[in-house]
């Protein structure tokens, strides 16, 4: 589905953006997000340990439980990482400011990034911000305990962020060479987490001809338990849509595009300098919609940034459900319940399809600000400063969220309609003879299926 | 005529089965005295999926190549292919004890067990170690290091290793016939025996060998194997596709590809139809000519940018002097030479066996390159008529002098 151009362009001016890095992965991160060129005023980084604060480049720097830790570390007790960052919550609130995006960088397994992450992303979003997170789970060698410390930091951090890009730091690294060093593998995770700050600041910054606003954000990310689908790709020259197109999707997250058959939203956004033509946009989309199903829905942006000159950057932002399964959108934050995967069924009501429809048609206009000052205000009354006696790894019950973007239910309805669609595809690509047995994967294209039907060759 | 003269090819393909029985002739020569095949069931790309079927197809193919031939077959060379098969190059390197000077046979063996000192996938077994150069003390350009004196031999191998477990199923399922696998051989190895002579490994050679269910390669540059390597993907793809692409069944696809079927695009002229003749009661299908030739142009065209990418990777395309061949059965598309000069840049050929004598019709078949190969590899591995020190080092180190 390509959205309707809408020409009312609210003013991008005022995006006030933070990137917080939090613990020792997040600082990490943030270095990487400061070579790469960010305005560094924009960069906090919080910590428990002093050590750590004082190696990092961020000019902002905010110590966690100065009292309770004595600037030590959190020692891995995601308990204590919580009630440090308890302690300073105001500094936390200090320092982000009149931001109205927060981006957090945080790595989950730890003590810090664990415990204080949740608490942290609530206080943002106290202060009316939107808080998009970007963690990295451990890698699995680093053991069940951090594993699982992580997996219940993410569960109660998707409760009270708006949109958290999860990395899985094993498969970042199945991207690197054996044969490289440990740095090297390490620095991937920042490398993709700087480069995803950059993406989606850039995102929302620019201006669009299509517009890609945070509802779309939110939209291609909303799985209950995403595994995120992220790349980004730079090129000029001829090729460029072509070149741009190929190492979005030769990015550590992609898996070259396989995955992106089993997704069923997927943003994209294309941005070009001045010169950027409709023909280039078109190339790459009919290339790109070979990697996506017929029923994907596809959430299509396209920007000038004078910034890129001759560049094309294309950006693609996808989740799948990590259990492989893929869920169908579950309205994450519509209403407050404590599990809302059992009241999807309420959710959608057939009754409500013909009323909701209508409402995609004349989709306003999105200022994701406008959008979530009105949703702030609401959500606020119920958001519950976490009580201390809780433990953290409990999900908070009656779950602090917003309201969802306005055409979520719409989308929900669309959605459904497509998978409908999908038992009438007239030629699903097939194997034939070769159905069982064992394929022949090159380069991602499974070969065993006909040459003309992968390169769309299709004559009468 | 002793019967250790008398040596069978067996090929378990994937569209036939086929036995050849030569003779292998003390001047070198190959006569092929019968050839028997079957067409084959229960084999995808180039492996047995289907144990009970290949072993009846087999059983059938040799019973065949027993009655054309006069001859009792008890052991065969066995082809093996299959896209799990891969290879590489390695050096072995070994020092000559301080006690002597001189290299001797025994060196050699060492030199290859030190080349196979690479890790390869545990579930993987060696196929092949083939020498490509000698190098004594550092120095290139060796031919033969018996007797020369040096304090360090090393060699350069290619090795071709695959899936245990695969192989062996192959093995088992003739040795189930109560027959002797003498040796198994790496298919397209076999085939580049028969269709390259010596002039062209010299001057260096591609042969393509795209068979029913795998295309199977080898580079020679300077008289030895560079590259070496499987693609499953073969004719067995392009009927698929033709089935798939024009709704018909695969066995009309098949012939459909056979009689009429070309590579070659924009030579119909436009609208032209082929109408399918009516066999089974199903009313006479028209189909677009140019449509049937551009699913198999895309497919064959694929292949052949696949293999050419893997060459080029490693930077060989520029050493072929003798360009490129074509054989197995696939190579009989009509315009194939010419989709493959398009693609590789260099001159192509379409070969045959051409260095053996016997049944013509035999080895003037493509088809039958890989089996009547493993006669000439067969024949290159006996070396059990003493012929000076040459051969005594061949019976050592089996596969000097030939590769």
């Amino acid at each position: 589905m390509i959205e309707l151009p809408r020409n009312q362009l609210p003013p991008q001016a005022d995006l006030r953006i933070k990137i917080l890095g939090l613990g020792g992965a997040g600082a990490n991160a943030l270095d990487r997000i400061q070579l790469d060129g960010a305005n560094s005023d924009e960069l906090v980084a919080i910590n428990t340990d002093t050590q750590a604060l004082t190696g990092s480049v961020a000019p902002h720097k905010v110590q966690l439980g100065a009292g309770l830790t004595r600037g030590l570390g959190a020692g891995g007790d995601p308990e204590l990482g919580y009630r440090a960052a308890e302690e300073s919550a105001d500094e936390i609130r200090a320092a982000i400011g009149h931001a109205n995006v927060v981006f957090m960088c945080v790595g989950l397994g730890g003590g810090t990034g664990s415990g204080a992450a949740p608490l942290v992303a609530s206080c943002a979003r106290d202060q009316e911000a939107l808080v998009v997170v970007f963690a990295t789970m451990p890698f699995s060698f680093e053991g069940k305990r951090r594993m699982s410390q992580a997996e219940e930091s993410l569960a109660t951090l998707q409760q009270s962020a708006d949109v958290v890009i999860c990395f899985e730091n094993d498969r970042m690294a199945e991207s690197v060479s054996p044969r490289a060093p440990i740095q090297e593998a390490f620095s991937v995770s920042d490398q993709t987490i700087s480069q995803s700050v950059r993406a989606i600041s850039s995102l929302l910054r620019r201006r669009g001809l299509l517009h890609v606003g945070f509802d779309e954000i939110v939209t291609a990310l909303r799985q209950q338990n995403p595994r995120c689908l992220f790349g980004y790709g730079e090129a000029e020259g001829d090729h460029s849509a072509h070149q741009a197109l190929e190492r979005a999707l030769k990015s550590p997250l992609m898996d070259r595009g396989r995955m992106l058959a089993d997704v069923q939203n997927v943003l994209i956004q294309v941005a070009g300098g001045p010169q950027l033509t409709l023909n280039e946009v078109q190339i790459l989309m009919e290339e790109f919609n070979r990697h996506i199903s017929d029923t994907t829905r596809v959430l299509f942006g396209a920007a000038i940034d004078p910034q890129l000159g001759n560049r094309l950057a294309v950006t693609i932002l996808s989740s799948l459900d990590a259990d492989g399964a893929v869920h169908s959108p579950v309205v994450r934050g519509a209403v407050s319940h404590p599990a809302p995967a059992r009241h999807i069924p309420a959710e959608r009501p057939a009754v409500e399809e013909p009323l909701r429809v209508p409402d995609s048609m004349d989709f306003p206009p999105q200022d994701l600000l406008e959008e979530a000052l009105p949703a702030e205000t609401f959500s606020d009354a119920e958001l519950p400063v976490p009580q201390p006696e809780r433990p953290i790894v409990s999900r908070p019950v009656g779950a602090p969220v917003r309201p969802a973007p306005r055409p979520t239910a719409a989308e929900v309805v669309a959605a459904k309609r497509e998978t409908r669609q999908e038992q009438m595809q007239f030629e699903p690509v097939t194997r034939g003879r070769f159905e069982k047995s064992e394929p022949t994967i090159v380069d991602g294209q499974d070969l065993d299926v006909p040459t003309f039907l992968r390169r769309n060759v299709r004559p009468k | 005529m002793a019967s250790e003269d008398i040596v069978v090819g067996l090929e378990i393909g994937t569209s036939k089965v086929c036995a050849v029985v030569g003779e292998t002739r003390r001047d070198g020569t190959v006569k092929i005295l019968g050839v028997g095949q079957a067409p084959s069931r229960g084999v995808r790309k180039g492996e047995i999926v289907d144990f009970d079927t290949a072993g009846k197809c087999v059983r059938e193919a040799l019973a065949d190549a027993e009655e054309k031939s006069d001859v009792m077959i008890r052991s065969v060379f066995l082809a093996v292919t299959g896209g799990h098969t891969e290879s590489f190059n390695n050096r072995g390197s070994v020092n000559i004890p301080e006690d002597r000077e001189e290299i001797c046979e025994d060196d050699f063996e060492d030199v290859q067990a030190a080349a196979r000192e690479v890790s390869i996938p545990p579930a993987n077994m060696f196929l092949h170690s083939i020498l490509q150069h000698y190098y004594v003390d550092g120095q290139d350009g060796v031919l033969n290091p018996v007797g020369m004196m040096g304090r360090k031999l090393e060699a350069d191998f290619h090795i071709v290793h695959g899936v245990g477990t695969r192989i062996k199923n192959s093995v088992r399922c003739v040795k189930e016939l109560d027959i002797e696998v003498e040796d198994v051989v790496f298919a397209p190895l076999a085939a580049a025996q028969v269709v390259l002579d010596l002039n062209q490994k010299n001057l260096g050679a591609l042969v393509i060998d795209i068979g029913g269910g795998t295309t199977g390669y080898v580079v020679y540059v300077d008289g030895a194997i560079k590259q070496s390597g499987c693609l499953a993907v073969g004719g067995d793809h392009v009927t698929n596709d033709i089935s798939l692409g024009l709704r018909i069944p695969m066995a009309r696809a098949e012939r459909l590809k056979v009689e009429e079927g070309s590579v070659i695009l924009g030579q119909s002229v436009p609208g032209e139809v082929l109408v399918l003749k009516d066999e089974t009661g199903f009313a006479g299908r028209e189909i677009e000519r140019e449509m049937l030739n551009t699913i198999i142009h895309c497919r064959i065209r694929e292949a052949f940018e696949l293999l050419k990418r893997q060459t080029d990777e490693a930077n060989y395309l520029p050493f072929l002097g003798a360009g490129v061949l074509l054989t197995g059965g696939c190579s009989m598309l009509q315009g194939i030479d010419q989709l493959a000069e398009e693609v590789f840049g260099l001159p192509v050929h379409l070969t045959h066996a051409h260095t053996v004598s016997g049944v013509t019709s035999a080895f003037e078949n493509p088809q039958f390159s890989t089996a009547i190969g493993l006669i000439k590899y067969a024949q290159a591995m006996q070396g059990d008529k003493p012929r000076g020190w040459f051969s005594r080092i061949r019976r050592k180190l089996p596969f000097f002098g030939v590769w």
